[in-house]
């Protein structure tokens, strides 16, 4: 990167607000996935318009940036593989506007998913997508990778609630697009940034939709002797016409690990648990989760607790959204798969990846979204033991090959990143590759947002023997 | 072009048939905007779509795709059309899985008929825009169409999981999948939604579906003034309710849908609530709204039961469409959902101000009022500056005002879009990608795409 550039960044954001020095940019040379390589420089933003300067200032040099925000994506997003400029939003967490006449708020993109829910839970009010980093993920983070999470099954995922944004484009400019009104004419540019894990621009503002908060919430715990018959209540219950806010399944290892870090009263001894959640009005919630109950009974429950308040309701999702973290602590590594396949596939597919752990010699726990068909085998290992991450890499390519068979995907919300950009080919031929570079080239004709993601290598061209 | 310079005409009659060509007079009744097109195409698969694609893309004819001709009002007069291609035959419901509550179903599957065949299974697409028993799977998509359940349920942008596309190459290509939760790559399905045809034609599209809900009701009410509705629409957003849509109606709009909610006779400003879900929901929230409406000081209310409801609702939704002749102006106005009923009143001042008939439905809650005016013999620029003085209005409110139909002599004067937006370069760039030559659809789009 030229020393000139260095110098504009410093004039642009104040000397203490760039970091060059080895040790920092060690520190932003990875995130929660399993690659690293160091940017050139860091830079602290504080505004849309220094954001600007600085997409422009790069963009002549011709220079790479990459924005960055909690650094929870888990696959590779906000790793600067070709160098560059890290611009670092996490400064940006204001909560801008909270317009509860027009159900909708306006928030910087370094303001965290948790946080958003904090302010709005008080005067009755959410957003709904809260994928389970919501405590370190940011609302940026979440427009670029599409985040999901456990109550997406009733309630769509973040490009269903992000309506409006200002954006700043790889050239410099200033766009804002979509907003608080419905049906903007044009391209919607909006849901085509949306997931576009920061390869299309950075945005600096987000407009979301916000809802009254539900009048009632049951949640239900169903345990289970045989992993199978979790997933196959959880097609019983869509089956029946219902639709829960949450169906969310975790097996042993995973709920073994929980209970050694937080201790939520989960069973040593069950195959898996059904985390099951119904919403809304509260007129018919109880008899929606008698319901369930006796569907999870019918499928082979052995037993199915109700949340009676308010703390063992937290007590229940302390442990999902703790899943992570709590399987960290079994292990030096892991890798999460994010495979997502038709619902009614579920129960084959989770067969399907326990022989895959099997013929790599590999422990395969599971903690995931079973109302969206969305799995998370997490393929535990030693990062120090490069035979077996190359044995780690293989059993992931086998279970997203399995997801695609089975009629789905390679990504349901952790997004392509580097870890996938091969897996592409996969799901995509070449004219369907071609058309979102075509969407790439649109925002970013020099290739210099977040380079060297998404897109696979080129394919080789076949020379006629 | 003309075609039969570079054998379009036969080389088209040899894709299709002849059965399936239409020239000369036969094509005057697909003029858009008064452009008649050299040839109507009606290819009966979707690998039809691509031959014929890639045939025009030959000789460089300038395709307009169309559905069901709902929308065909939507957007500028052509610069260019030779090549109406109609995906009428394309009628194939390629994959209904219901226990997965997903459907694939090609572009010129009517909206009804695909209601049916889900409702065989007690599921539907919660999409209810105008002349469902005429719109199309690929129109009501290529022109992001919507109704008054969009309240509860979103948009097309909301459902839509997965799309083929006829690029303007003739190459097909697929976006999405059958999946609920996709992140792989760009959501390229958001690029099409709403692209009106100037990107690609859309000829199979897969759909996140709903079970069909238990118990349904409408709660209808009559107001002595716009307020005293409007107030109750804010009572109800404010409230734990979950509607499924709520319609404001002017007088007009109102006494051409009482019959259907039993409110015949009464003058004033109307609301409908509809309401789906469990019986226990249902009775709950009809009860809920009835109070509010009374307490709003409704001059008479109504409760519909669930088949009177479908009938009402089916009335309300093709309201605008059902009232609009041949020299009829349409418009849609999107503003923030606060600002929906302010909009409703300024739509009839406009009409109060030049002595024109209007009929006004504003999706409340959703920040959408579409309005319907017979000008009479008004001057097409008068009409003009009336109606871009609303848009300007709501674009001031961050809002926009989209025409909707328009007699051909209006539309030479009229935008259909109003400003680019600061976007916009994209938006260019976007279709400079796509169309390099630009074939598809050329000039009906935003800004002159």
């Amino acid at each position: 990167m030229p020393h000139t550039l260095t110098a504009e960044l410093q004039q642009i954001v104040g000397k203490t607000n760039v970091l060059d020095a080895a040790v920092n940019l060690q520190l932003y040379s990875y995130d929660a996935y399993l690659e690293e390589r160091r940017p050139d420089a860091v830079v602290f933003v504080h505004s849309t318009d220094e954001v600007a300067r600085i997409v422009r200032a790069c963009n002549r040099h011709g220079v790479p940036f990459v924005p960055r925000g909690g650094g929870t994506n888990l696959s590779g997003g906000t790793i600067p593989v070709k160098g560059g400029v890290v611009i670092e939003m996490i400064r940006m967490n204001r909560i801008l506007e909270v317009d509860l006449p027009n159900l909708r708020a306006r928030v910087q993109p370094g303001l965290f998913n948790l946080e958003l829910g904090n302010a709005l839970a008080p005067l009755g009010y959410q957003y709904l997508p809260d994928p389970a980093s919501q405590k370190a993920a940011t609302l940026g983070g979440n427009v670029a990778e599409n985040s999901g999470g456990p109550h997406c099954f009733k309630y769509g995922v973040t490009t269903n609630h992000v309506l409006g944004l200002t954006v700043v484009l790889p050239d410099g400019e200033v766009a804002r697009i979509g907003g608080k009104a419905p049906d903007t004419p044009g391209y919607d540019l909006t849901g085509a940034f949306v997931g576009s894990e920061g390869t299309l621009g950075i945005c600096t503002e987000v407009v979301v939709r916000i809802v009254r908060l539900a009048e009632g919430v049951k949640t239900l715990l169903a345990i289970y002797d045989r992993i199978e018959a979790g997933s196959e209540t959880v097609s019983a219950i869509v089956s029946a016409g219902m639709v829960p806010a949450t169906l969310e399944m975790m097996d042993q290892l995973v709920i073994q690990a929980v209970e050694e870090s937080i201790h939520c009263g989960l069973p040593l001894d069950c195959a898996t648990v059904l985390i099951i959640e119904v919403d809304g009005l509260r007129d018919d919630l109880e008899r929606q989760a008698r319901e369930i109950a006796d569907l999870c009974r019918a499928h082979g429950a052995r037993e199915v607790r109700v949340a009676k308040d308010d703390a063992e309701r937290a007590a229940l999702w302390a442990g999902r959204r703790g899943a992570f973290g709590a399987v960290a602590r079994i292990t030096p590594s892991y890798l999460v798969c994010d495979g997502t396949v038709p619902r009614t596939a579920l129960p084959a597919v989770l067969k399907k990846v326990a022989e895959v752990g099997r013929k790599y010699d590999l422990r395969i726990p599971n903690v995931f979204h079973a109302g969206d068909g969305n799995l998370h085998p997490l393929i535990l290992f030693d990062w120090r033991n490069k035979e077996q991450k190359a044995r780690v890499m293989q059993a992931g390519m086998e279970i997203l090959q399995t997801c695609v068979a089975a009629g789905g995907t390679i990504s349901g919300e952790h997004g392509v990143g580097i870890e996938k950009m091969d897996a592409m080919r996969l799901v995509f031929g070449e004219p369907e590759i071609e058309v979102q570079r075509k969407l790439k080239r649109a925002f970013d004709p020099k290739d210099l947002a977040n380079p060297g993601k998404m897109f696979p290598a080129p394919q080789e061209v076949r020379h006629a023997a | 072009m003309p075609p039969e310079a570079g054998g379009l005409t036969r080389r088209l009659s040899e894709l299709v048939g002849g059965e399936h060509l239409l020239g000369g007079p036969a094509a005057a009744g697909f003029a858009v905007d008064g452009s008649t097109p050299l040839l109507v195409v009606r290819p009966g698969t979707q690998q039809e779509v691509e031959a014929v694609v890639a045939a025009c893309a030959v000789v460089g004819a300038a395709i307009g795709p169309r559905g069901g001709g709902t929308a065909v009002g939507l957007g500028n007069p052509p610069a260019r059309l030779d090549v109406v291609v109609c995906l009428d035959r394309l009628t194939r419901i390629v994959e209904f899985d219901p226990a997965n509550l997903v459907v694939s179903a090609e572009a010129g599957v009517r909206l009804a008929d695909l209601q049916r065949v889900l409702a065989a299974e007690r599921e539907f697409l919660p999409l209810d825009p105008p002349r469902m028993d005429r719109r199309t799977v690929g129109g009501v998509i290529a022109s992001n169409a919507s109704g008054p359940s969009r309240l509860l349920y979103g948009t097309a942008r909301d459902l839509v999981l997965g799309l083929r596309v006829v690029l303007p190459s003739g190459e097909r290509v697929r976006c999405g999948g059958k999946v609920i939760k996709n992140v792989s790559g760009y959501d390229m399905n958001k690029v099409f939604i709403g692209s009106l045809g100037t990107l690609g034609i859309i000829t199979e599209a897969t759909f996140k579906l709903l079970p069909a809900p238990a118990g349904r009701a409408t709660v209808a009410g009559v107001f002595a003034d716009l307020p005293r509705a409007a107030a109750v629409v804010t009572r109800a957003l404010e409230s734990f309710l979950l509607p499924e849509g709520m319609e404001l109606l002017d007088p007009q709009a109102l006494a051409a849908v009482a019959p259907g909610l039993g409110l015949e006779g009464s003058g004033g400003y109307g609301l409908a609530v509809a309401v789906a879900g469990s019986q226990e929901t249902v009775e709950r929230q009809a009860r809920d709204f009835t109070q509010l409406l009374s307490e709003g000081t409704a001059i008479r209310t109504n409760r519909l039961g669930p088949e009177a409801s479908l009938a009402a609702w089916r009335g309300i939704r093709d309201l605008p469409d059902r009232l609009l002749g041949s020299e009829g102006v349409a418009v849609k106005i999107g503003v923030p959902i606060s600002r929906t009923a302010p909009f409703l009143a300024s739509a009839e001042d406009l009409a109060r101000r030049h002595g024109w008939r209007v009929a006004i439905a504003a999706h409340a809650g959703s920040g959408v009022v579409r309005a319907v005016y017979a000008a009479g013999a008004a001057a097409p620029e008068v009409v003009r500056d009336g109606v871009e003085a609303l848009r300007r209005e709501a674009e001031a409110a961050e809002g926009s005002l989209v025409v909707e139909a328009a007699p051909a002599a209006l539309k030479r004067h009229l935008d259909a879009w109003g400003k680019t937006g600061e976007g916009f370069a994209v938006m260019r760039r976007l279709k400079a990608e796509f169309d390099p030559r630009g074939l598809m659809n050329p000039g009906r789009f935003l800004g002159g795409i």
